[in-house]
């Protein structure tokens, strides 16, 4: 190996010294900078930044020793190395001569050979220091690049997922992350008919790479969420998704929940998290969900199943949806915190906030102060029990100002289209785009969801709701549900929207007519008992809610048809004076029709 | 994690042992892609055995390998499953995804 052309600066009162130095110097193809005292040579060495310094000791103006010392106070990039050549031979000058900042020290006269030897080591030196600069500095590029990337990715990665959702105050949550990022992505949203949808999703490894390949993530989940599609369609989209950006060894682990407060009922997709857990008052698990599918993104669409498991609770409890992070944290004796230690920790306490606190505090003493191998997180939704719960939602105060313009929309849904289509979240999309409608969304969704499952399960599916309120008899209503779905072969639905103004409001109407068979609506719907919004029969409560919601509900045909009027605003009409009783007749106060009407 | 590789007509087997994670990517992949190419052998068997614990990349690396013998017409099994790892197996249901075998 040929060592690189140095810049040797020779320190030296004698010039004879001096040239007889940097003729060897020259030799070996080194170029020499000479200085013939202390002064001088800080002078040289701040001035021309030479490689390598030969130093004598006894010199006038400034020592050697001296002149080392400052060298050595002077900030530089790298090493310069002081070789001390003086006469003076005793033990402590030559240690006097290192402590002041020499790394090596030959004793005049030295043989030619000896110099010559050790210019071409300290070159070698130099050499393989001036490489491991150039790593260092390309290393330290290389952290500033990645701070500055990290910086950026989140910033963008807690801009995408800012959930809002995340703050409903049914809902505690924590996500430690492994790394600068976390891997695990929380969301929660509301859908449009109240109930409430949360994602707990796991990426493969942690880091950035792991939080880009859950990102994708996050935007299907809200828009879906809000236009109110299902939990199956939902859990669908997001493998399709994931399956098509992420490579064949990236995916995603989720558990989807729908947690739907009015109907009292839970309903989970897990697709390879650790066991979905609710928790009852007393702290048992009363519901567990066991992951029952492949996480996201492995399947392709065809062999996907968005299939969900719905249980009813009867009772008020906390669901708690984890990841592998939390059920495989390790202690420092190397034991598993397990899916044990989560419901040890949540069933000591009975507020689902102690509860949460309790669960926190767990991991964190279960650690031991070590960081997580893996990111951790958990998301906890207290559930309550909340039967005669008002539904949130405004009267219309908002005056529309001017005419209305008419707007109407038809539609007609066969078998074959029923048995795949989200008819509820395609129909509101279109329906919710008229301005008038989109302040309405969340009230439409009940109404429309709960007129259009009707026609549906018991129109033509031939569903008794009375199954739900036997004891798992909702589970098994879902089930012939989902198996009667997917054999219907005949029926039809025919769906209408008619947004226009009725005297001195505009007004929504809904009809829907299935060719179903119809039921004995004059005697089901006459019974008071069976329809009051208290009532706690399952399949009494739906109806009961769309009749409060609706100014006027009414069933004709054979049962089969239905025709819903709901109010949108009061118009601002000049000049007519304003009949009170007509603005906001109420539902039911006597209008003449043959129809039944409650 | 060390990997033995035994053959017996158009059988190979790995055998995996100790920890399978992000660490094992090149060793494991590096064995399995010999297998791959060799035309005799039509299905490879992952042994489980002595793996004491196994993560989400190694699923990932599982994943791979299953892509990448589909694509040379081979089977994958999966053998040798028991503890940890039969259970982060089982949650991930990679059941539905290779043939498992005792």
């Amino acid at each position: 190996m040929s060592s690189p052309s140095l810049k040797i600066l020779i320190v030296d009162d004698t010039p004879a010294n001096s040239k007889q130095l940097e003729a060897v110097a020259r030799k070996l193809g080194h170029t020499a900078i000479l200085a013939a005292n202390g002064v001088e040579a800080i002078a040289r060495f701040e001035a021309d930044k030479p490689d390598l310094i030969f130093m004598d000791i006894m010199m006038p103006t400034m020592d050697g020793i001296t002149a080392a010392r400052r060298i050595r106070e002077i900030a530089t990039e790298g090493w310069t190395p002081i070789i001390f050549f003086s006469a003076l031979d005793q033990m402590q000058d030559i240690v006097h001569a290192l402590e002041a900042g020499g790394d090596d020290y030959i004793v005049k006269p030295a043989s030619l050979q000896i110099v010559r030897a050790k210019i071409n080591s300290y070159a070698r030196v130099l050499a393989l220091q001036q490489e491991v600069q150039a790593n260092a500095e390309e290393l330290r590029n290389w952290r500033l690049d990645a701070e500055e990337q990290s910086r950026l990715g989140a910033h963008v990665m807690s801009r995408l997922t800012d959930a809002a959702g995340l703050r409903d105050p049914m809902i505690r949550h924590f996500n430690k992350p492994a790394d600068m990022f976390s891997g695990d992505l929380l969301c929660a949203a509301r859908a449009p008919g109240e109930v409430l949808n949360v994602l707990l999703a796991d990426a493969t490894g942690h880091g950035l790479a792991a939080a880009l390949s859950a990102m994708p993530l996050t935007q299907a989940f809200y828009s879906m969420t809000a236009k109110g599609f299902p939990l199956p369609s939902i859990a669908e989209e997001l493998n399709r998704k994931l399956k098509a950006i992420l490579p064949p060894d990236r995916f995603v682990a989720a558990t989807l929940a729908a947690i739907d407060v009015r109907n009292q009922t839970v309903e989970v997709w897990n697709g390879g998290n650790p066991d979905a857990l609710f928790i009852n008052a007393r702290g048992e698990i009363a519901m567990q969900w066991a992951s029952n599918h492949p996480p996201l993104g492995i399947l392709p669409d065809k062999l996907f199943s968005g299939m969900t498991e719905t249980v009813v609770f009867h009772e008020p409890g906390d669901l708690v949806l984890c990841s592998d992070g939390l059920t495989e944290a390790e202690a420092p004796d190397g034991a598993w915190f397990g899916i044990q230690g989560v419901h040890d920790h949540l069933a000591r306490e009975k507020s689902s906030n102690h509860r949460f606190t309790s669960l926190l505090s767990g991991i964190e003493s279960h650690l031991a102060g070590q960081p997580g191998r893996d990111d951790i997180s958990a998301l906890l939704v207290s559930v309550p029990i909340d039967r005669r719960r008002q539904i949130r939602f405004e009267t219309p105060t908002q005056a529309h100002q001017g005419h209305l313009a008419e707007w109407r929309l038809d539609l007609s849904y066969g078998a074959e289209e029923l048995r795949y289509i989200d008819v509820v979240p395609a129909v509101l999309g279109f329906a919710t785009q008229v301005h008038a409608l989109k302040p309405h969304q969340g009230a439409l969704f009940l109404i429309f969801s709960e007129l259009f499952n009707n026609a549906l399960d018991h129109g033509l599916l031939g569903l008794d709701s009375a199954t739900k309120s036997w004891i798992g008899g909702f589970e098994l209503y879902m089930r012939q549900r989902g198996e009667r779905l997917a054999k219907l072969r005949h029926g039809r639905i025919d769906i209408s929207f008619l947004l226009h103004q009725s005297d001195t409001r505009a007004v929504l109407d809904i009809s829907m007519t299935d060719t179903g068979p119809g039921f004995a609506f004059e005697t089901n719907l006459n019974n008071p008992t069976a329809l009051s919004a208290g009532n706690e029969l399952a399949h009494g409560r739906g109806i009961a809610l769309v009749k409060n919601l609706c100014e006027q509900l009414v069933y004709s045909g054979n049962g089969n048809k239905v025709w819903a009027r709901y109010l949108v605003s009061d118009l601002i009409v000049e000049l007519d004076e304003v009949d009170e009783d007509a603005t906001r007749g109420a539902a039911g106060a006597g209008d003449d029709t043959d129809l039944v009407m409650f | 994690m060390l990997i033995a590789n035994e053959q017996s007509g158009d059988r190979a087997t790995l055998k995996l042992s100790g920890r399978f994670d992000f660490h094992s990517h090149r060793d494991f992949r590096s064995a399995y892609e010999k297998l791959l190419e060799t035309g005799a052998i039509r299905e490879v068997i992952i042994n489980f055995s002595e793996v004491d614990y196994l993560d989400s990349s190694a699923l990932g690396m599982l994943l791979l390998l299953r892509e990448k013998a589909d694509g040379a017409g081979k089977a994958v099994v999966l053998a040798g499953l028991r503890g940890t790892v039969k259970q982060v197996l089982d949650i991930a249901n990679f059941g539905k995804l290779f043939t498992i075998k005792p």
